[in-house]
């Protein structure tokens, strides 16, 4: 089969379905190609859907129901868990009655750490994903006031959280949120970026309440009805023949002439065998995914079941975990985020698993007996916070996504697009995909 | 007879106001003697003060063991700037290089050598057995050198940029005229870990060991950091002897930097004065005055270079009530954490012939493998001092005739990552001086027994003998931090008639004196405004 269209998504995450639909909506031809295999089963919660996103798309036309996620807690080793909130006064005063000195910083900490993100050289090139040219980096150069906002935004998380924040607790809660979607340590560079983005507008992410359609079932429609065009399968090869377009081979036989290919998350590149290129020194971990099935609900902490939580012992976790990534090593006190499904299971992530593993001297990659160690200490970690948890799993799905060690089709290309990892994915993704649509014409 | 002369020198000016000067330049390391070079030779009367005995600042000459005289500092050059060499005549003034284009040696843990004939940027003449991997190091450092030379205005210092259209407009036009692919590849390089960029492009062999050993000495970034990458690039923008990306050894060591510059300067009837510490720069209204010395005398002039470290300028100085709040949040945000040793080893029982004479004419460059590279960087930083280091030694003794020993070589050692200490024990010295000789045994097997002496020398030590906070001679960090630092510092607070050229004003480690340069030029603008 051969197709044509101005651009090729691939992935088939909330941020590429909604990332397509939008540039269809728009006007583009747009291609979508989704993995073949078997479907993973989302999450229980996904990025925000901001309300230009929903009007492009018309999702009022939509049997779509969201509601935020009520908190994002931390669950500590030791004392009692920590949580901030959507609404900014809601948080303050929840800190305040927990006893931390400084809720009273909390605004000013969200004004300061949303607003770092900026048009200079740096932010346009790592959040737009582009590369622009020299003048930018010339004008950033010559600005001292933008040049200090650069390396505050683009330096280690930890410095920014000590310039607000005395309480451990809370920088480690704070920390442990922002850096987690990553697998960042808090105190290298570059981990900032993910503190900032991590308080921008709509990064707050959404559940779906029960029996509710699914938002990604909900995208799928959309992505038909505006004459997005879905084919399944892998790239195998990429050619440039002349001219505006590329050919993607997709399988043995199909072909698809685009002028660019977007990725709206760098977890779709790394399905699809490519690689970020400015991802902040992210090709050293993989991020595993762990779906617990029990035989019983167990309790949520705070008997709170719509939370976001975070399994933490201390701040200083966030850097071992990572060092141990970079080294190649699992962690045994590995941060672990994990939410409830609507019908009662658990889904436990963590991006601070190694990439590859180094053992007497040597790489090697991920086998199984590795997904099983990796699945007993999530399994350990939410059993020393659920009580009872242990005893009422049931059956266990897990997924590990690892960046490529085979060779890439995409290697060289310059016409691909890689947004870099968001909290607010689709919001940033449809922002991304209209800018290179608009790059081209 | 040194003490005598600074005691009149003390008599001569305490409690004396002295007038009729045009400039002051304090610190005499080699950024100020290259600035007080260039204000002296543009006609200013200028008087550059020292606190220490010795002119030269960090790099001076010392007895290392009985009868074996070192020299403290940089033991290579390898990014002095071709500008200096040419305004202040260098060459004629003494300058001259032993050695032009190092040969350097790599080792590897696996026991490998790679041999390469000049330095990596010829990489057409290195000693690989296979074709393929050395075309890909030849494509991969033609681009990273283009990337260099492109981004060479990046990495020139700061001085007054703001105030400078002149120089933001030549800045502008230099990196505007990027090609798209050149920008995207810029991009790339700049935000990836040197981890990153070197997976991608070499497999698992020697290659991407030297490499990523390579961007990771001397800087406090892990190669796994982001903009890590950059280090090798700065270092690649740099020339030495007129050669990109080339080290060379100049006759004498790098005193010999020194010395040069301290004839330019008195060429140019600059007055030069040591042991006369300041204790603060005087400010009126929004102008520099000039300094008061410790022994209470004052000197006043209408400009002021600092060359010294940017805590003691302005934190010190100047005070922290007259600086702005972001230059002072810039200078106390982070501590330290990484540093460089410095170690120079007498060598007994060395083998006199020609064929290991030749061997010790080279840069030897230690690469352990790149999982204990990032094991060191974290070690360092949680303060424990690594089991292994990248090493880089030269002999001086060999490549310099004027400096060969009877029987005996010295060895000159830089070893990183360490942790930086602002006062390192004795068990502290003892645990770096042992990590430094087994990882120089690991690829000079039997070393140890020709060991007659070794002198360690750590940042605090070089802080303790010029005066500066031992932090300025820590391990620069990451380059976009480099940069915002130098931006900053360039700013000098916002006073009139001050000028930096601090360590901090520079990019990238080694002996450069390209800050001297620039803050001389944005001196004498300010002069020429506010004469009458």
């Amino acid at each position: 089969m051969n197709a044509q269209c101005d651009i090729l998504v691939i992935g088939d995450d909330e941020a590429s379905l909604a990332a397509a639909a939008a540039a269809a909506k728009a006007g583009a031809r747009v291609c979508l190609l989704r993995a073949g295999e078997r479907k993973k089963r989302p999450a229980a919660t996904a990025p925000a859907i901001p309300n230009f996103v929903w009007r492009r798309l018309d999702l009022q036309d939509y049997d779509l129901t969201l509601e935020p996620v009520s908190a994002r807690v931390t669950l500590f080793g030791e004392g009692a868990p920590l949580a901030t909130y959507a609404n900014p006064r809601a948080t303050s005063a929840a800190l305040a009655e927990s006893g931390v000195a400084d809720h009273l910083l909390w605004s000013d900490f969200l004004e300061e750490a949303s607003a770092l993100p900026g048009d200079d050289y740096l932010s346009a090139s790592y959040f737009n994903a582009a590369a622009p040219g020299g003048r930018a980096l010339a004008a950033l150069l010559g600005d001292s006031a933008g040049l200090a906002r650069a390396a505050r935004l683009f330096g280690p998380c930890a410095d920014m959280l000590d310039d607000y924040f005395s309480d451990a607790r809370l920088k480690a809660h704070v920390a442990a949120h922002a850096l987690a979607n990553a697998g960042f340590g808090d105190r290298e560079a570059g981990s900032a970026t993910a503190l900032a983005e991590s308080y921008s507008e709509d990064a707050w992410r959404v559940r779906t309440p029960k029996d509710a359609a699914a938002l990604r079932a909900v995208l799928e429609k959309v992505c038909q009805d505006v004459g997005v065009e879905t084919l399944a399968g892998k790239v195998t090869e990429i050619s440039a023949p002349s001219g505006k377009f590329i050919v993607v081979s997709v399988g043995a036989e199909d072909k698809i002439r685009t002028r660019r290919i977007f990725f709206a998350t760098p977890e779709a590149a790394l399905a699809a065998g490519a690689l970020n290129g400015a991802s902040l020194g992210r090709a050293d971990c993989a991020t595993f995914t762990i779906r617990f099935k029990l035989s019983e609900p167990v309790d949520p902490p705070g008997g709170d079941d719509k939370a976001l939580f975070q399994v933490i012992d201390s701040g200083a976790d966030l850097q071992e975990a990572r060092d141990a990534a970079v080294a190649g090593r699992l962690f045994d006190r590995l941060p672990v985020e994990f939410e409830f499904t609507p019908n009662g299971e658990i889904v436990a992530r963590s991006s601070y698993l190694p990439a590859a593993f180094y053992e007497d001297g040597e790489w090697r990659g991920w086998t199984g007996q590795d997904r099983q160690a990796a699945a007993s200490i999530v399994k350990e970690r939410l059993a020393s916070r659920l009580p009872g948890f242990s005893s009422r799993v049931r059956r266990t799905e897990s997924d590990i996504a690892a960046p490529p060690t085979a060779a890439s089709p995409f290697a060289g290309c310059a016409r691909v697009t890689v947004q870099p990892r968001r909290h607010d994915s689709v919001s940033a993704a449809v922002k991304l995909i209209d800018q290179v649509i608009a790059g081209d014409d | 007879m040194i003490e005598t002369v600074k005691d009149a020198q003390q008599s001569k000016s305490a409690g004396r106001i002295e007038g009729g000067i045009d400039a002051i330049v304090i610190g005499a390391g080699v950024d100020g003697l290259a600035a007080a070079a260039y204000l002296g030779k543009a006609g200013l009367r200028t008087v550059l003060i020292g606190a220490g005995k010795e002119i030269g600042g960090r790099i001076a000459a010392r007895e290392i063991a009985p009868g074996v005289s070192g020299v403290d500092g940089e033991h290579l050059v390898t990014v002095l700037d071709p500008e200096v060499i040419a305004d202040l005549d260098l060459y004629r003034h003494g300058l001259e290089y032993a050695a032009r284009r190092l040969d350097t040696t790599y080792f590897f843990d696996s026991g490998d050598v790679l041999r390469f004939d000049g330095d990596l940027a010829q990489a057409a003449l290195l000693s690989l057995d296979d074709d393929g991997d050395r075309e890909t190091l030849e494509k991969f450092m033609g681009e990273v050198l283009e990337v260099a030379a492109f981004l060479r205005p990046a990495f020139t210092p700061a001085a007054f940029h703001s105030a400078d259209a002149g120089h933001q407009r030549a800045l502008e036009k230099a990196l505007g005229a990027a090609s798209p692919e050149l920008a995207a590849r810029i991009r790339q390089m700049l935000f990836s870990s040197a981890d990153e960029v070197l997976r991608a492009r070499f497999g698992d062999g020697p290659l991407r060991t030297l490499l990523l050993a390579e961007a990771a000495f001397r800087s406090a970034a892990s190669p796994h950091e982001p903009f890590s990458f950059m280090s090798l690039v700065r270092r690649f923008a740099g020339e030495a002897a007129g050669l990109q990306g080339a080290a060379a050894y100049p006759a004498g060591g790098a005193l010999s930097v020194v010395t040069a510059l301290r004839r330019a300067a008195q060429l140019a009837k600059v007055d030069v004065r040591a042991a006369t510490p300041v204790t603060s720069i005087l400010i009126e209204g929004d102008r520099v005055a000039g300094v008061t010395l410790q022994d209470g005398g004052q000197l006043r002039a209408p400009i002021v270079v600092a060359a010294v470290d940017a805590a003691q300028t302005f934190l010190k100085m100047i005070g922290p009530a007259s600086i702005d709040i972001e230059l002072q949040r810039m200078l106390t945000a982070r501590r330290a954490e990484i540093s460089t040793a410095r170690m120079q080893i007498v060598l007994k029982g060395v083998a006199q012939d020609d064929a290991t004479r030749r061997n010790m004419m080279r840069r030897l460059f230690y690469a352990p493998a790149p999982e204990l590279i990032s094991a060191a960087f974290i070690d360092a930083r949680a303060g424990r001092v690594p089991e292994r280091l990248i090493v880089e030694a030269v002999f001086p003794t060999a490549l310099d005739e004027g400096a060969a020993l009877d029987k005996r070589q010295v060895m000159s050692v830089m070893a990183h990552p360490l942790p930086f200490d602002e006062k390192p024990d004795a068990a502290r010295r003892e645990e770096v001086r042992t990590a430094i000789l087994d990882s120089i045994e690991m690829f000079a097997a039997g070393f140890s027994g020709r060991v007659e002496a070794e002198d360690l020398r750590l940042p605090s030590d070089e802080a303790s003998a010029t005066g500066a906070s031992a932090a300025a001679y820590a391990a620069r960090p990451d380059l976009l931090r480099q940069l915002a630092i130098a931006n900053a510092v360039a700013g000098a607070g916002r006073i009139n008639g001050l000028c930096f050229c601090g360590p901090e004003a520079q990019i990238g480690a080694g002996l450069s004196c390209a800050s001297g340069r620039a803050a001389a030029k944005a001196a004498l603008r300010a002069f020429r405004r506010s004469a009458p």
